[in-house]
């Protein structure tokens, strides 16, 4: 083992070239990771809300639309998006804002199920009570189903958030110089100490992860004694 | 339209890919059993162990796993080994020739299994929770050994019962092939990739490469259908 090669290229690992260049490194990696998970939060609430308010034909369509962003690798999504954005709108598309946008569709995907089960598994009673009440459908939604649904969505939430700092590593693929890739170009240039780069870069990714998790299993034991 | 020479490529980036999964998925399961035997078995040691196995390969990104492998295997083999590795050589059998595999391939393959296996395993867990203790108990009082009952009465429920999320980790680990692109697999990402660099045909290269992608993973969704009709609805999960 020889540390030296982590510590002598630390800065550039956490930081990237920032502040002479463009943020890089684990840096980079948090910035994508809150960003697409935000996005994809959104996403997934607005799809999976969609899902249990719509249409049955109007379910199904939108059902199959996810279905196709679950099917097909996070990779290809990002070279479609990459190649699209240009192309129907006219903008080049940062690298960065790519990934982003093809990450919170994924998510979005997925969370967009999980959100519709969690609505799902609260009473129809509820629903039944409310609109007696003389309240609206959505008002029922807003006022009834969610506050009881969304600390049980918690759970898909944090596991598909865990995903995404994961899945940011595919980044690489279109030269982001996130974490991974910049391990990668430390590696090419000292060329003797893969083992060394590589275990250190699973370890920040694990700590990461496990942090995320952490954090997410404490705040919904929280959120759900607030609820109750 | 593609010329018939880059249709080729993805075709056979496409078999690289299905070649990649199914020995990643059969290796995967079987580790995958294993761990999961550990997991749940009487000693805390094993547990511990297990577990961390579990942690280690679901909290890290798998491009990072396979660029240790990749990169790192090669440096810590010795290079008499990863000559010898590197060989291309062929067992010819009469009605078909097996290829040594490179090494791109061998990596892709640890890589892929070790993953997928602490996904495997976990959803074995689950299955396995879902199994009544009343049937460890009964194979208990009929005298099989703890092993027996494991792997006699326990694991073939707990494979029906997890059936569909068995499934959507292969599903998983068919999309996850796709990342050995980054240690220089030619499999079908790499190759619609590379056809699009050549032939400037973006939309062909990738809409074909995409509706491959989805053709198997809808395969996999009908032969779990098939499965679930065919074993499950017709004898009753328990």
């Amino acid at each position: 083992m020889n540390l030296s090669v982590i510590w002598d290229n630390l800065d550039y690992l956490l930081i990237g070239a920032w502040p002479n260049g463009p943020v890089g490194g684990l840096a980079l990696t948090v910035i994508l990771s809150i960003s697409s998970a935000i996005a994809s939060a959104v996403l997934g609430l607005i799809l999976g809300i969609a899902m249990v308010m719509a249409s049955q034909r109007f379910e199904a369509l939108l059902a199959t639309a996810l279905g196709f962003f679950r099917a097909i690798p996070i990779i290809m999504l990002i070279f479609w998006i990459y190649f699209l954005l240009p192309v129907l709108f006219g903008i080049t598309a940062p690298q960065v804002g790519t990934v982003v946008i093809a990450l919170s569709l994924v998510g979005g995907a997925y969370l967009g199920h999980g959100v519709a089960a969690g609505i799902r598994s609260v009473s129809s009673k509820q629903w039944d009570a409310g609109l007696a009440l003389g309240l609206k459908r959505w008002e029922v939604l807003r006022l009834i189903i969610l506050p009881q649904a969304l600390p049980r969505m918690m759970p898909s939430f944090i596991n598909q958030w865990i995903s995404l700092i994961k899945d940011t590593s595919l980044a690489y693929v279109i030269g982001v110089p996130e974490l991974s890739f910049v391990a990668t170009q430390v590696n090419n240039r000292a060329m003797v100490y893969p083992i060394e780069v590589f275990l250190f870069i699973g370890l920040v990714y694990f700590i990461l992860c496990t942090a995320c998790d952490m954090l997410a299993n404490r705040t919904t034991k929280w959120a759900g004694l607030i609820v109750r | 339209m593609l010329a018939p020479e880059y249709i080729e490529w993805l075709l056979s980036g496409f078999g690289i890919t299905v070649l990649l999964s199914l020995t990643s998925c059969v290796a995967a399961s079987v580790i995958g059993a294993l761990v999961c035997g550990l997991r749940i078995s009487q000693s805390k040691l094993l547990r511990t162990f297990a577990r961390t196995y579990i942690d280690i390969f679901r909290n890290t990104p798998l491009l990072v796993q396979l660029f240790f492998w990749y990169f790192g295997a090669a440096s810590l083999l010795s290079s008499d080994l990863m000559i010898w590795l590197n060989t291309p050589r062929s067992l010819s059998l009469g009605f078909m020739t097996l290829y040594w595999p490179s090494f791109e391939f061998l990596a892709g393959f640890i890589g892929l299994t070790f993953y997928t296996s602490a996904f495997i395993s976990e959803e074995l867990r689950s299955g396995i929770q879902a199994i009544p203790q009343g049937q460890h108990h009964a194979a208990a009082a009929l005298g099989f050994t703890p092993r027996q009952i494991f792997f006699l009465i326990i694991l073939p429920q707990a494979i029906r019962v997890s059936l569909f999320p068995l499934l959507g980790q292969y599903m998983n680990a068919l999309k996850n092939s796709s990342l050995t692109m980054a240690i220089g697999l030619a499999e079908l990402s790499y190759a619609s990739r590379q056809v699009e660099t050549v032939t400037f045909k973006t939309f062909q290269a990738f809409g074909i490469a995409t509706v491959l992608y989805v053709l198997a993973i809808a395969i996999l969704e009908l032969i779990g259908r098939h499965i679930y009709k065919r074993h499950i609805l017709l004898r009753g999960a328990f």
